[in-house]
């Protein structure tokens, strides 16, 4: 029998010495992958050093997307072929997105769960597979530039976003090949880029306003853990806003009533223009000649464009002023400021007068999200084994069921810290009843309707009894992503109920896995060779684990004939993972897994008492209440 | 080889600290950012998915004890829950008519806000007195918790409940107002 080689603590044996994370910034407008290279976070350039990739993909040739600025470039000449803002359609049906649409000039279909499909010259596209076009992109440009496969991504999403647009902008990792350690809150991702860096201790709030959203979060920071105290934002509200408004008023004060679709792209190109160049000069001259060759020349001044955005401007500070409430705070030590439409001056203006605070701006506000997303990605790869940050994040709304009358009933609400669970018991209202239907909503109003479907499914094979004698408990449950998952079992006679939960929204594991396979169809690279790479990372992910674990708790937890067992276990998947069998490897991965169950619950426990020990409990002072 | 990590123990024994209405917050808050130190996901991105399963289950259970102990009205009841007395025996005890009057007037005194010349100083006011009235009743549970005395108990926590369910409307109104 082999001698078990024991890393010395700090020091792994291990292939994989430091592993390739990547943190992704996945925009409405700009995309960025960054990384942590010898102990510093950076963002990636690409060939021609650009950092920033427009989040923009056409589709006009089937079979080859174009990413980034050469799409761009296409969008005038297709502009239905060309998307631009698909994080605006994440997750939404096709009612949801009309609007968004037309101003985009999008053909817009849908597909058998009502979710919104883009017709192009390649066939119609999904939000989520433009986006893994996007995301693929940055795959290749981390790959080329760390130079091997990425063993695992953070991806951040607004903190607003819902189940559905969370799970679609995972659906969409995965068809890009991702592994998906975390998805990450743009603006606890902000936090952790400043935090970490000055080691501050407070209350920071993070105000993030980007091209199509806002977010605003607060987060108090103490001993290495960000505890989010309150999210809130508004998912359709940001610079792609006040472009429209600088278009909607070119277009009245040329007197146009009508526009082309490709006039309209050009018009929006011009007015976003205009905007950013208000932003360092106090008036803009703007040259229609090129749209409209009888418009005469218009010029917008700062103190218009600021006045045709104050509404908007507003209606984030009601949000600001929501969020501390919820917090129960009525001021912070800090305020970030991330998206780059905080570059406009009137947001600056107002958002350090509404804090009082002046805000930080040291971390380029294009960058600082993608940073943090690397920051934390070093850390949940393992790469950082003496980090004792953590974060703490909360779901941003409330999740509840419908009840009789098409009213909500909250089982979960919003701002509770994740992960969670919560149970709550059913019974049936009519005598020999076999079946009950749940429907899952999201949101805050007391109407079913108001709220976003999330999920119906019905528990069957309820035995038949008297109305009211089944009892059956369901338990939701939403993990550190903010993904909801949900149980059921009747208690009573101790039945357990099927149920089958229908996702109203984002793809079904089959809708993955044949996208998928058509997309390894015309993807290089071997099948084969990728699965043994995959079963073979596995296999040393957990000998290395259970290494690690052994060395420390192996000889207070396990006894001699226990332990032996565990080291054999693993020698012999060692030994495996010498070889080419795949199937074998992922069978005594396997086996090996459930060998080591009984000693993680046991380590886990052993956690639990050695974060509280040392504490004598006669130390804690009488106080009463709060 | 069987064993799981005890997930039956009190919310108070959970974190070490003995069962009482009385409570340490900065300690509390300490001791939960301790434990999920160890036991968030987060710690088990590597490890096996059943590792990973059991991670969410615990954090899960850490969070909500939380909750649970943070505010005097969920320890209140929870610790009503621990003594045996069941959400049915709290509704079915009958509240004195002196408090249930003074409710009502607490009641119609904010319906009346929103028409005032000054609405925000009356809800800020408001606001004042309901606290006030919940710190009362907090006082009288402790009193009558730590003398065995659940009858009192009871009464002190569907009070406090009362006054718990008016204090968010009162606050979903102040956000009103402030939102404009
Ligand atoms: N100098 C500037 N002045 C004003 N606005 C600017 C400036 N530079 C960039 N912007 C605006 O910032 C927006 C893009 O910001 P950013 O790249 O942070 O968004 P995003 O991350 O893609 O979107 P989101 O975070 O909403 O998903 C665009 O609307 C752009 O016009
Ligand atoms: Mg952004």
């Amino acid at each position: 029998m082999a001698l078990l080689q024991i890393a010395e603590p700090g020091q792994s044996p291990l292939p994989h010495q430091v592993k390739r994370a990547v943190g992704i910034d996945l925009g409405t407008t700009n995309s960025l992958v960054a990384s942590v290279r010898g102990g510093r976070a950076a963002v990636l350039a690409d060939e021609e050093g650009a950092v920033m990739l427009p989040s923009v993909v056409n589709f006009s040739e089937p079979e080859r997307p174009v990413v980034g600025a050469p799409a761009l470039r296409l969008a005038s000449q297709h502009p239905a072929d060309t998307l631009v803002s698909v994080k605006r359609f994440m997750g939404r049906g096709r009612e949801d997105a009309l609007e968004e649409a037309r101003r985009s000039h999008y053909c817009l279909s849908e597909d058998a769960q009502g979710l919104v499909r883009f017709t192009t010259a390649s066939g119609d596209v999904s939000p989520v597979e433009a986006s893994a076009e996007i995301l693929r992109s940055l795959r290749a440009r981390a790959e080329s530039t760390l130079a091997g496969d990425i063993d695992g991504a953070v991806i951040t999403v607004p903190a607003y976003f819902d189940e559905a647009q969370r799970q679609a902008t995972k659906d969409a990792a995965t068809l890009a090949g991702i592994n998906v350690l975390r998805l990450l809150n743009e603006p606890t991702a902000a936090a952790v880029a400043y935090g970490l860096d000055s080691a501050d201790q407070g209350v920071i709030a993070v105000y993030d306003l980007g091209g199509g959203t806002f977010d605003i979060s607060i987060l108090r920071l103490r001993a290495g853990v960000f505890e989010v105290l309150a999210t809130g934002g508004d998912t359709a509200l940001g610079g792609d806003d006040f472009d429209n408004v600088i278009v909607d008023w070119l277009q009245r004060s040329s007197g146009k009533d009508s526009i082309e679709p490709g006039q309209h792209r050009a018009l929006k190109a011009l007015a976003r223009r205009t905007k950013e160049a208000l932003s360092s000069e106090s008036s803009v001259a703007v040259d229609l000649s090129s749209i409209w060759p009888d418009a005469p020349g218009v010029t917008l001044s700062r103190d218009q464009f600021e006045a045709l955005i104050q509404p908007l401007v507003k209606r984030t500070l009601r949000a600001c002023r929501r969020c501390l409430r919820d917090a129960e705070l009525d001021q912070v030590d800090n305020v970030v400021m991330v998206g780059g439409s905080t570059r406009v001056p009137l947001v600056r203006e107002v958002v350090s007068e509404f804090f009082a605070r002046e805000p930080l701006l040291n971390i380029d506000p294009d960058q600082v999200v993608a940073i943090g997303a690397a920051i934390q990605a070093d850390i949940l790869v393992g790469n950082r084994p003496q980090s004792d940050v953590l974060l703490l994040d909360v779901i941003p709304l409330s999740l509840g069921l419908e009840t009789m009358g098409g009213l909500v009933e909250k089982i979960i609400p919003r701002n509770t810290t994740i992960p969670v669970a919560r149970a709550q018991e059913f019974t049936t209202y009519k005598d020999g009843q076999t079946a009950l239907a749940v429907h899952i909503v999201q949101g805050e109003r007391e109407l079913v309707t108001d709220c976003r479907s999330l999920a119906r499914f019905e528990l069957r094979g309820i035995p038949p009894m008297t109305a009211g004698a089944a009892k059956i408990l369901v338990t939701f449950q939403v993990d550190a992503d903010g993904l909801l998952s949900v149980t059921a079992k009747e208690q009573a006679t101790g039945v357990e109920a099927s149920v089958s939960v229908k996702p109203s929204f984002g793809l079904s594991d089959s809708d993955i896995t044949a996208m998928l396979q058509s997309s390894f169809q015309h993807a290089q690279g071997d099948k084969q060779a990728r699965h043994l790479a995959e079963q073979r990372l596995a296999g040393w992910q957990l000998i290395e684990g259970l290494r690690a674990a052994l060395a420390k708790d192996g000889a207070a937890l396990l006894d001699a004939e226990e332990r032996q067992l565990l080291e054999d276990a693993t020698a012999a998947l060692a030994a495996l993972l010498e070889g080419t069998d795949a199937q074998e490897i992922k069978a005594q991965t396997e086996s090996l897994g459930r060998l080591s169950e009984a000693f993680a619950a046991r380590r886990m426990d052993k956690s639990i008492h050695e974060a509280l020990a040392g504490v004598a409990v006669d130390t804690l002072a009488e106080k009463v209440g709060e | 080889m069987t064993s799981s990590p005890d997930l039956t123990q009190d919310y108070f024994s959970l974190f070490g600290l003995p069962v009482s209405f009385a409570i340490d917050r900065d300690e509390l808050g300490a001791r939960y950012r301790r434990l999920q130190g160890e036991l968030h996901p987060d710690r088990y991105a590597n490890a096996s998915s059943y590792e990973q399963r059991l991670a969410v289950q615990h954090s899960a259970l850490v969070n909500q004890a939380y909750q649970t102990l943070r505010k005097p009205l969920g320890r209140a009841l929870y610790l009503m829950e621990l003594g045996g007395v069941s959400q049915n025996d709290m509704s079915r005890h009958q509240i004195d008519g002196g408090f249930l009057i003074m409710q009502m007037e607490l009641r119609e005194k904010l319906e009346a806000i929103p028409e005032l010349m000054e609405p925000d100083e009356a809800i800020e006011h408001l606001l004042d007195e309901i606290n006030q009235d919940l710190r009362a009743e907090q006082r009288a549970f402790e009193q009558a918790y730590n003398g065995n005395d659940t009858e009192h108990a009871i009464s002190a926590c569907v009070k406090m409940q009362y006054l718990d369910k008016l204090l968010s409307e009162a606050e979903r109104l102040e956000a009103k107002l402030i939102d404009g």
